[in-house]
């Protein structure tokens, strides 16, 4: 079965993506600091199964296990020379899952350093690396590509340009927002939301948005969220909050956001005109299932 | 004549071109070295409270930073024939488990800033790589740093084995998003910052005390 282009099913129907992966692997049984990127190659039956645990749960998009596998965020694992088997082997996994009806997302995660002259990377230089994973990825069959979690727009620009250097097929770019005080938000560089989003569009993106935010509510999502839509015009946008802030309840991680509080805010963010919603750090199958629930409740009633 | 305050702007701005020339010019002109130095160190506070305030953001920290530290290696000669060393030194580093670092990284220039001694073993650091360290180096004070819920307990089992080598006169300061002063207290740290700003402070009200 041909599936239609994801830009073209978004001006349908807003769509469920899917939610944590880096998390889901820890209760796994991934170590804290290990790279999860690895078990593509050594346990990818388990990758699989987080897969087809958010397919089950009606999710329309399926994020790839190469978040941190840019060749620069591999090389703190001294596994640079791995970069083309991680993110072929990801990309397997996930089509694998999410043949035929879902879309596959190529993940690419910020390279972990800065660019000049904060730091001492290149951007040359740095839009080999996210080339290099961006071409890795297409080649194996992703449908597009997300870049996630970015703070300088500078570093999500060289990532988008990158992505469309390698395809011409859809790149999402979110950012992590953080409270910046007077119902204002921010990425760690300072940057505010209109700056951010107006810099991914002008670089390429074809929908933008916002994932895995510091310390923001659920309700903070929603202002995030309408700040977003005001800034992106017509660009489509996509927001993937994390289940709350973590908490260590007697030597155990909680996310105390439950699939409830997810699926409570599900309206709210579709009225604000957000059309992917989907979930980071913390959200398990059982928070997206909810949500789609809560989606289709609002698209179809 | 140069002006110092031009030299502790040029810093703030992060315009090492600048900051590198006052600097030679100054030590051409015979000022005191410890005089350029205060110059920097006031500087780099300055720019601390800022980023405390939100007035300025990781960037500009970052690149104020770099002038920093390029205007200090221009001044080291000078500090060394003046005999001008760093009081104590403070190791620091993320606690295991945890890869980040630009959190870290921002307190250890502020330290170094205010010209305390810095060895910064870098990220993922276990509890016997601290110990360690305090002991070769010396140490007054260990940095720990965590930006994971899970490594929070990695901190507490480091600042155990700190405690457990009773290293005379050591104090303990911690920080990093997750960390509160209630978590520090609970894993008997002597310290918590909440910014690289307060990070100083501390350090030298603990120095004193
Ligand atoms: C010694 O005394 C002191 C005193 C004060 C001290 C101190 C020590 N240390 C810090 N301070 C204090 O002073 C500093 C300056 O004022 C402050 O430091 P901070 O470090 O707090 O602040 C920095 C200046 C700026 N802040 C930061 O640098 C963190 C920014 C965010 C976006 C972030 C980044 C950049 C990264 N990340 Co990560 N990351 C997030 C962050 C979300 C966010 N927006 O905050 C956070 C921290 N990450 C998180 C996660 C989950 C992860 N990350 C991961 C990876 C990464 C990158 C590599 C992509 C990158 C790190 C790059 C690097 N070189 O450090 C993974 C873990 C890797 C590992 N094992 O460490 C991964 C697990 C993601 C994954 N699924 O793979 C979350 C942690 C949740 C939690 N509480 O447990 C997170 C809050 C995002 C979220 N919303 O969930 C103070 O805390």
């Amino acid at each position: 079965m041909a599936k239609t282009n994801l830009l073209e099913e978004l001006k349908k129907r807003p769509l469920l993506c899917d939610g944590a992966m880096g998390t889901q692997l820890f209760i796994r049984g991934l170590a804290a600091g290990a790279c999860g990127e690895l078990w593509n190659v050594g346990r990818p039956e388990v990758v699989q199964e987080v897969h087809r645990a958010y397919r089950q749960a009606g999710c329309d998009l399926i994020t790839t296990n190469t978040f941190g596998a840019s060749s620069a965020a591999l090389g703190k694992h001294g596994l640079s020379d791995q970069t083309a088997t991680l993110n072929r082997t990801g990309a397997a996994a996930a089509i694998r899952e999410a043949t035929p009806d879902a879309w596959v997302l190529g993940d690419v995660g910020p390279f972990g350093e800065f660019i000049e002259p904060l730091g001492d990377m290149k951007a040359e230089e740095l839009l080999e690396i996210f080339g290099e994973q961006a071409a890795a990825l297409y080649a194996a069959g992703v449908d597009a590509i997300i870049i996630e979690t970015m703070s300088d727009p500078t570093e999500l620009e060289v990532a988008v340009k990158a992505a469309k250097r390698a395809s011409a097929k859809p790149v999402i770019a979110t950012y992590a927002f953080a409270d910046g005080g007077g119902g204002s938000f921010r990425t760690m560089m300072g940057t505010p939301v209109k700056d951010a989003i107006a810099r991914a569009i002008a670089a390429g993106a074809d929908v933008v948005g916002a994932n895995c935010g510091s310390s923001l509510s659920l309700s903070d999502y929603v202002n995030l969220a309408e700040q977003i839509v005001a800034a992106a015009g017509k660009t489509p946008v996509i927001v993937q909050p994390n289940a709350g802030s973590p908490m260590l309840l007697d030597g155990k991680l909680v996310y105390r956001a439950k699939p409830e509080d997810m699926t409570a805010a599900v309206p709210s963010l579709l009225k604000t005109g957000v059309r992917i919603i989907g979930g980071c750090c913390g959200t398990t199958p059982s928070h997206l299932r909810a949500m789609g629930e809560a989606m289709r409740r609002e698209t179809v009633g | 004549m140069v002006n110092l305050q031009n030299l502790a702007d040029a810093i703030k701005v992060g315009n090492r071109a600048e900051a590198t020339k006052l600097t030679r010019q100054a030590i051409d002109e015979k000022v005191g070295a410890k005089e350029i130095l205060e110059a920097m160190v006031g500087a780099m506070d300055e720019i601390g409270k800022k980023f405390q305030r939100n007035e300025v953001f990781v960037p500009e920290m970052l690149i104020a930073s770099r002038a920093m530290k390029e205007s200090m290696a221009v001044l080291e000669p000078l500090l060394v024939k003046a005999g001008i060393k760093p009081a104590f030194t403070a190791v620091i580093g993320t606690v295991a488990g945890d890869l980040h670092d630009i959190g870290k990284n921002l307190v250890a220039m502020m330290w170094k800033g205010a010209n305390f001694g810095v060895v910064d073993l870098g990220t993922n650091v276990s509890p016997e790589k601290f110990l360690a360290a305090a002991k070769e180096h010396k140490a007054r004070v260990v940095g720990l740093s965590a930006l994971l819920t899970t490594t929070m307990p990695a901190m507490k089992q480091t600042v155990a084995a700190l405690r457990a080598a009773n290293l005379a006169g050591l104090k303990v300061v911690i920080g990093g998003a997750p960390i509160t002063q209630e978590f520090a207290t609970e894993i008997g740290a002597d310290a918590f910052a909440p910014d690289a700003a307060s990070a100083v402070e501390m350090v030298r009200k603990l120095m004193v005390a």
